[in-house]
């Protein structure tokens, strides 16, 4: 018994141990497997689980809204709104009859197109949809079908179509600026992206308590307040695209500046473009705003700073006469005037500017001179030019590719001095110089305030988020542009060539009292590209002022190649100079006289 | 005399003598090393509790605020497209094809009106 009992006990012990062996070598498994999935394996597996956990994402800013005035308020022309990109991954798509069925009747696609696109074979992303509006994404989503999908991204909005457009410029894809104020200021309209790192459950949501996470907020772009007037914007481009039209001229710039303080109050040119369908627009040239990138050269328009220059410099004064030979020859070639104007006799700087004469401005050259043109003449009109009229000088405003122009250097080494004095003399009334619109309109601006040099700006301030406008002041310059003994003179005498033309019979040039405008025409040769110019293309300009008690707006047209019967200033440029006053008038623009 | 009388009388004896007496105290009840181990591990699972209590309460609030932010997000969505819908309203491409403007007729301004 006491043997039988023993060899059971020690079977039963025997039993225990193995099964305890087991147990303990089970648990030195795990144990190794801990320590292999624990330690030698950390690296993977925490990388492993930070994939799933882990949310790493830029926060893209909002781009700053664009606004403009508009009866006194500040409307939005150039907003964002969310659209959407509609995906799928085609492995993961069920029954692709259905769905394409389904996303047909949202997206307005035919059916058969979806059906071919989630067809697609060897990839597991096909954009189905671009620019869908958050209904119909919502409409898909709402489908929840497996491997369909949506991704927001703002896209500039632009409720009043075409206006401004080339001022304002536009936004490509990858969100960056062109052209215009969008590529100027698009480091404050973008803003600066934020940053979000956290560790998410499993529906995506950070939880709060993981000490890692980071979250930097965007700061949104700044919103920009331009200094245009709609309505005035508005109806330029009417006025530019009318008389396109009836001039079959290929582009026609013009700009409205506050003569007073250099703001840019409607600024166009025809053609046009729309910029929420850039990507449509074939030829690349509409993007630039050619009121300041395309400098030509100017024509007669340049008088009046020629005169400007003459009178400021006090070799004559506003009534002045001389002799007028009805050609100089310089170098050779003959400076003549146009037949019906260009007898010769006795000439007062107000015929220089009333019968464009450029025998005229070639006498007042000779003025800044020692009685001819020399290179005294020279040095001394290059200075008014260039550090006065600030010609040859990109104006600096908030725009894209602006264009200083060309004034050629008064004194070259290797050229003859006949041959600079032609030059010199061409430049006096116009040629073989080339300028913007908005340099001639910023210059004239000077010229008829007084003598006060503005730099010309687009934009009047920034809004912050609740509407606060902190508005730019206008920038002086120079305040010596030219004398206002000068100004007044300049004044004076571009008034009597309205007056002068519109008794000449441009009855459009007659206008309600209480108003005073005052203008000139240019008419200028176009240079062939291999030197020398046509004899049948001409451009035509017209530089000109409304105001009341002093003037007001300055304003700058450049009309290129028009076919109209007659010069291209009078016939092409000064009717949208009549026009325009008009409109100026009539919408209330200007305070009359003794207001 | 029992047995107790006389070792009360030997005590009374004693303090009458003004001696010093031994007295017996029942020892105080400690731990054992289990017990204490024991609530050490209790202790650490409240601890615990607590810690995961605040862990889920604050990752709940965190979850709130991801709701809050996200429908902020829809809310500045959809005050952007009224924004754009505004806009496109004031339009003045729309406004000058709107049939009352062009009802409208023009006419010449006969006089200036002073403030």
């Amino acid at each position: 018994m006491n043997n039988d009992s023993q060899r059971f006990n020690l079977k039963a012990l025997f039993k225990v141990n193995i099964i305890f062996f087991f147990i303990i070598a089970f648990i030195g498994l795990l144990l190794v497997r801990l320590f292999y999935v624990q330690v030698i394996k950390y690296s993977f597996y925490h990388q492993s689980a930070l994939n799933n956990q882990l949310e790493q994402s830029k926060i893209p800013a909002t781009r700053g809204l664009i606004e403009a005035h508009e009866a006194g308020q500040l409307i939005p022309i150039v907003l964002n709104q969310q659209f959407f990109t509609i995906y799928a991954d085609p492995t993961l798509i069920k029954n692709i009859d259905k769905t394409s069925s389904d996303l047909s009747g949202v997206l307005n696609m035919p059916k058969s197109t979806l059906k071919s696109l989630l067809e697609t074979h060897n990839t597991r992303y096909v954009v189905v949809a671009k620019k869908v509006s958050q209904d119909q994404a919502n409409k898909i989503l709402g489908f929840r079908y497996p491997g369909l999908g949506s991704l927001g991204q703002d896209y500039r909005v632009y409720p009043q179509g075409d206006l401004a457009s080339q001022l304002l410029g536009f936004v490509d894809n990858s969100g960056h600026g062109n052209y215009g104020i969008e590529q100027v200021l698009n480091n404050q309209l973008s803003g600066k992206t934020g940053y979000l790192k956290a560790i998410t459950d499993v529906n995506g949501v950070p939880l709060a308590a993981s000490k890692n996470n980071i979250d930097i907020p965007p700061q949104n772009g700044k919103n920009v307040v331009l200094t245009l007037d709609l309505a005035m914007q508005k109806q330029l481009q009417d006025i530019l695209a009318n008389a396109a039209k009836s001039e079959k001229s290929p582009l026609i710039s013009a700009v409205i500046m506050d003569s007073n303080t250099g703001a840019i109050k409607a600024m166009a040119n025809y053609p046009s473009y729309n910029p929420a369908h850039y990507n449509q627009v074939k030829d690349p040239n509409l993007f630039n705003n050619a009121t300041v990138a395309n400098p030509i050269e100017p024509g007669s328009t340049m008088k009046v700073f020629t005169a400007a220059a003459a009178l400021n410099h006090g070799n004559v004064n506003q009534n002045t006469t001389y002799n007028d030979p009805s050609q100089w020859i310089i170098d050779g070639f003959k400076i003549t005037n146009i037949e019906e104007d260009g007898g010769a006799g006795k000439k007062s700087i107000e015929d220089i500017l009333n019968l464009s004469l450029n025998t005229g401005a070639t006498w007042l050259l000779m003025q800044m001179g020692g009685g001819k043109v020399d290179l005294k003449a020279r040095q001394v009109w290059n200075d008014y030019m260039t550090n006065h009229f600030r010609f040859g000088k990109a104006t600096d405003i908030e725009q894209g590719y602006e264009s200083g122009g060309i004034v050629p250097n008064p004194d070259i080494a290797n050229q003859s001095d006949d041959q600079q004095n032609l030059a010199y003399a061409n430049t006096s009334f116009g040629q073989g110089v080339t300028v913007t619109p908005l340099q001639m309109a910023s210059a004239l601006s000077s010229v008829i305030n007084g003598g006060t040099r503005y730099e010309p700006y687009l934009v009047d301030g920034f809004a912050d988020s609740q509407g606060n406008v902190n508005y730019n002041k206008p920038k002086v310059i120079a305040s010596n542009v030219v004398s206002s003994n000068t100004s007044n003179s300049m004044i004076s005498l571009l008034e009597t060539v309205v007056k002068k033309h519109e008794e000449a019979g441009f009855k459009y040039l007659a206008f309600p009292s209480g108003y005073n405008i005052g203008g000139k025409t240019g008419t200028a040769q176009v240079p062939k590209p291999d030197g020398g110019y046509y004899d049948n293309k001409f451009n035509g300009t017209y530089l000109g002022f409304v105001g009341g008690n002093k003037p007001q707006y300055s304003v700058a047209i450049f009309v290129t190649t028009p076919t109209v019967p007659g010069y291209a200033g009078s016939y092409g440029a000064q009717p949208i100079f009549g026009n325009i006053a008009h409109m100026l008038i009539n919408q209330s623009y200007v305070t009359p006289i003794g207001q | 005399m029992t047995y107790s009388s006389t070792m009360a009388a030997n005590r009374q004896n004693y303090n009458q003598k003004n001696k010093n007496v031994i007295s017996f105290h029942k020892r105080a009840k400690t731990l054992g090393p289990v017990s204490n181990t024991v609530i050490l591990i209790v202790l650490a699972c409240l601890l615990g509790l607590i810690y995961l209590t605040q862990v889920v309460k604050t990752n709940t609030y965190g979850a709130q605020l991801y709701a809050s932010q996200q429908q902020q997000t829809q809310l500045e969505s959809q005050y952007t497209n009224l924004q754009v819908s505004s806009a496109q309203l004031q339009s003045l491409d729309r406004v000058q094809n709107n049939q009352v403007s062009k009802n409208l007729s023009q006419v010449s301004p006969s006089a200036t009106l002073n403030n």
